[in-house]
């Protein structure tokens, strides 16, 4: 080698040493601030990770709105890095068809949803909540008042059973498979919880869980103006409360006791004093004191309910849990009762994948609703709680969900996440008004609409936040996705369908006030029921069927859907945008239940309350004066939900179902075979 | 009579257990339920070496076990099974006859013991801002009811009430924790003045959960403080601590983690102290 040769950089023994803690020092710094992820706490993880936050009833027009006078920063800002997009909904837009759309990647042909009620053909238009519907026992054994269901051999009897009507191939069964954790926490259109098959899907059941009486939410209210009769009205229980002195004793109704030959309701007596003086009132619940002043409420109460059971077995406990809201002590007492929610720290249902997931929770967080309906709106429809009341109710309920939230973020680690936020929704219900698109609010004043918009927007504001933070603490490091599975219209305007067949002469008697108690099916043709479902009543599928299929019902269908078409409103305003036949929109092997038609109503109308149950009013269109002013059981075009994903996509027209192929597809997994849509992502 | 007794019997147990209950306070809980579990243990084990007739025992004991050796020895024979099945069941009666008189001598300072630890491991102190019911029950008469009153103090704040409900002799009030400590809360009536303990802090300290009246199983109950004489206006006063929740030292568990230490630690010591149980 010559002289003149360049030598070769030498590396001593002592600068490798140096490069190499460096290295390590650089290395183990990058994994420390991985770990740490900033200023909040992230996942320690290094697995894949995608977040979905779905914010129901989310409207694309007000975000872009509010994001363009800076008042949503955070999605704007998420949206720069990635995209945001209308989402195109479900066909009705209805949370149930909608969120079954989003589990399934494909539309309510696979999953078998339509709308929130369906109803048995066979039992000529008997209705039934679609998610879930609970089977009646059968065969039991008589001992005394009770009766004992043995469910093992020799007996074999059948024990009532809840089961979840929706169908298809959830997508984490495709993640579960893969051994890709997924956790999902108010999940609606999933009462009672699917398995997991493998055990890396967890979640906690939302929309559509009932409360301990099996409805979707019945609060109880106690005044002393109540009729002494009481009152039943759609979801509340009214009962008059006579004071003896200053002490009253009132009766809170609970679950029923299906092991009595007739079964009732088990109650619980609590007794009331007030004090004129201090015009505080003292509850004794089952031992329990709780002490509340005018518009104060309790924290949670357990309640203890002892469902008797034959001698000598021991008697059966279902644990729920309630708050209590004192309107006036004094002159008029007044006590508001929420919903019996189910205890989720000793669930007497399944209400979550696996079992204990939800105790595990309420083990952290004590107790929180459980119902799959939280904010009370039908306290406010019925004037139970004013406008303020409730909205501090929505509010109470969105803190609880921002602390489940909060436990959510805290204990993912990876795999997807997926939490869902109500109270863009029923908040929107009640307050939503936009003066731009109708400055007249069929029951308030442009002032107090435009105040009570005012709400929503605060509200949007403050879910920007929560997405700030998400953002703020993953960046980079999760596909983030907010999406909402519709929008929102005003509603000032609704149209009874059933009364409309009526008038044209397609449903009778004239003198028809419900289609479950007198209608002749001898001679109606047709039928409405659930919200945007027009029925026809097809001889060989309906009991009492006459309308022959092939020609006739096709002769049918044209006549409706041109006529729904043609309808107007007394100011020549088209009521219904588009009317759709199921056997085009629809594919897949879970169409038997689905309506004839499906009933895209224009913004500013929907159907009838009294439409939905299959009831009749003189008018076929009326105002809307409840409180409930706003919604998107409209066409799915009026009502499109929103996405933004901190990720570039590159489809132009997103729709519910291409989320899930797109989660799948960030995991590395193929769209299946089962769903229609397509990841977000490709081209 | 007995409740007068056993409110004797606090005072001095306040004054001994209490006092050596204050001295390991300071350490962790878990770790001092489990020391006050085997130093108990040890000492109830060492009470039964001397109230109880050990020779006796020991005899009874090896009678037990050469019935079973019999009872494996002769298994096919019928009656001589039959009659060591008899001895068997003879000698266990036996044995249980044999631990009455260390129970007897045990079982009072053992329920002074235990309502000495109920007071620290029951329930815990509020912390400040926490809110709790103080229920007060009067005697019978109407007057108590109406005028009994809750004195301010720097430690709480009264959030609301009072709540009077005559029909039961009661009153209640909802108090806001403010100051941590042991304190006393004042109630009047008239010219009288009726304390009660109350506990603030986040660490542990003992709880009174009720000041009770001259009964025995109250008073027995609750320790720390006297109970109400027959004639008082007040009958007893209540406060609804919120529960200790540990799986070691909670308000439900503080009881079986007592007696499993106990038990372990009794059954480590008696080879070294050469007890036969």
């Amino acid at each position: 080698m010559s002289d003149t040769q360049p030598s070769k950089p030498s590396i001593s023994r002592r600068t490798l040493l140096t490069g190499a803690a460096a290295a390590a020092g650089i290395g183990a710094l990058g994994a420390t601030s991985y770990w740490l992820g900033g200023v909040n706490r992230v996942s320690h993880s290094f697995g894949k990770k995608v977040i979905v936050i779905g914010v129901d009833g989310m409207d694309p027009r007000l975000c872009r709105k509010l994001m363009s006078a800076g008042m949503m920063p955070n999605m704007k800002r998420m949206a720069a890095a990635g995209g945001f997009s209308n989402l195109g909904t479900s066909c009705p837009p209805q949370s149930p068809v909608a969120w079954a759309n989003f589990i399934n990647g494909a539309g309510p042909g696979s999953h078998g949803i339509f709308d929130f009620i369906h109803r048995h053909p066979h039992q000529q238009c008997a209705p039934f909540f679609s998610a879930a519907e609970t089977i009646p026992g059968e065969g039991s054994i008589e001992i005394g008042d009770h009766q004992l269901q043995l469910d093992f051999w020799p007996f074999n009897h059948q024990p009532p059973e809840t089961v979840l009507r929706r169908q298809g191939v959830p997508f984490w069964d495709f993640l579960d498979a893969q051994r890709i954790s997924s956790v999902f926490y108010d999940l609606p259109s999933n009462y009672p919880p699917s398995p997991s098959e493998y055990g890396f899907h967890k979640c906690v059941c939302g929309m559509g869980t009932p409360d301990m009486l099996g409805s979707y939410g019945t609060y109880q209210f106690f005044s002393e103006d109540t009729p002494v009769e009481g009152l039943e009205e759609g979801g509340g229980k009214r009962s008059r409360v006579k004071f003896d002195g200053d002490s009253a004793r009132i009766t809170l109704v609970g679950p029923e006791n299906s092991m009595l030959n007739r079964p009732q309701p088990v109650s619980i007596d609590i007794d009331v004093h007030r004090d004129p003086g201090s015009r505080t009132v003292l509850l004794e619940v089952q031992g329990q004191k709780i002490m509340l002043n005018a518009g104060e409420w309790s924290h949670w109460t357990k309640l203890d309910f002892a469902l008797s059971t034959p001698r000598p077995l021991p008697t059966q406990h279902a644990s729920g849990i309630c708050r209590f809201y004192l309107q006036e002590a004094a002159p008029n007492f007044r006590l508001y009762v929420t919903p019996i929610n189910v205890d989720p720290s000793a669930p007497a249902v399944q209400l979550s994948e696996p079992e204990n997931f939800i105790s595990d929770i309420s083990n952290d967080l004590g107790l929180f609703y459980t119902t799959g309906f939280q904010e009370d709106h039908k306290a406010r429809s019925n004037g139970v709680f004013d406008d303020d009341q409730f909205r501090r109710q929505a509010t109470e309920v969105l803190e609880e969900r921002l602390a489940l939230f909060e436990y959510a973020v805290e204990n993912y680690d990876d795999g997807l996440l997926f939490f869902y936020f109500s109270s863009s929704d029923l908040q929107s219900h009640m307050f939503w008004w936009d003066g731009d698109e109708d400055p007249n609010h069929p029951t308030r004043t442009s002032t107090e609409a435009a105040s009570r918009y005012q709400y929503v927007k605060d509200l949007y504001q403050r879910l920007d936040g929560i997405i700030g933070d998400i953002y703020d603490r993953y960046g980079d490091k999760a596909t983030i996705y907010v999406m909402s599975d519709h929008g929102f219209a005003n509603f000032g305007r609704q149209f009874n369908v059933n009364s409309w067949l009526r008038d044209l002469g397609y449903l009778n008697p004239r003198e028809c006030t419900s289609i479950l108690t007198d209608c002749d099916w001898s001679r109606t043709r047709a039928y409405g029921m659930g919200i945007n479902g027009l029925y026809l009543n097809l001889k060989g599928r309906e009991r009492d069927g006459i309308v022959e299929p092939g020609e006739e019902q096709e002769k049918l269908t044209r006549q409706l859907i041109a006529r729904l078409k043609g309808v107007r409103d007394y100011n020549g305003k088209q009521v219904i945008r588009n009317v759709y036949r199921s056997s085009e929109i629809y594919s897949g092997n879970a169409t038997a239940l689905a309506p004839d038609l499906i009933i895209g109503y224009a913004r500013g109308y929907r159907a009838s309350w009294e439409t939905c149950l299959g009831e009749l009013t003189p008018d076929v269109l009326l105002d809307n004066t409840s409180a409930w002013s706003a919604d998107h059981c409209a066409d799915a075009l009026e009502v499109p939900g929103i996405l933004c994903c901190n990720k570039p996509f590159t489809a132009s027209d997103p729709s519910l179902v291409d989320i899930a192929p797109s989660i799948l597809d960030d995991f590395g997994i193929a769209t299946p075979i089962t769903m229609t849509g397509r990841s977000i992502f490709r081209t | 009579m007995l409740a007068n007794v056993i409110s004797w019997l606090n005072s001095l147990a306040n004054a001994t257990l209490g006092l050596l209950l204050e001295l390991v306070a300071w350490i962790p809980a878990w770790l001092s339920i489990t020391i006050i579990g085997a130093v108990t243990g040890v000492l109830m084990l060492m009470v039964f070496k001397y109230t109880s007739h050990q020779s006796a025992i020991r005899h009874t004991r090896n009678q037990i076990k050469a019935n079973l050796l019999g009872l494996s020895m002769f298994k096919d024979d019928l009656r001589v099974g039959l009659g060591m099945q008899g001895n068997l069941l003879k000698f266990a009666g036996r044995l249980l006859a044999l631990s009455v008189v260390p129970m007897l001598v045990m079982i009072v300072p053992t329920c002074l013991v235990l309502s000495q630890l109920a007071l620290w491991y029951q329930a815990r102190p509020l912390v400040e801002g926490e809110k709790a019911i103080v229920t007060v029950q009067t005697s019978a008469d109407p007057e108590a009811v109406q005028q009994i009153a809750l004195a301010e103090s720097p430690a709480y704040r009264v959030a609301k009430g009072p709540v009077r409900v005559p029909g039961k002799q009661m009153i209640c009030w909802e108090i806001e924790a403010l100051q941590p400590g042991r304190h006393q809360m004042q109630f009047t009536f008239g010219n009288d003045h009726i304390d009660k303990q109350l506990a603030i802090g986040s660490g542990l300290m003992p709880v009174s959960l009720v000041r009770p009246s001259l009964d025995w199983t109250d008073t027995l109950l609750h320790p720390s403080e006297s109970p109400f004489g027959d004639t008082s206006p007040v009958q007893s006063i209540a406060i609804e601590y919120p529960e200790r929740a540990s799986w070691i030292y909670g308000s439900h568990t503080w009881l079986i983690t007592w007696f499993l230490v106990s038990m372990v630690a009794a059954f480590a010591a008696k080879p070294l102290l050469n007890v036969n149980l």
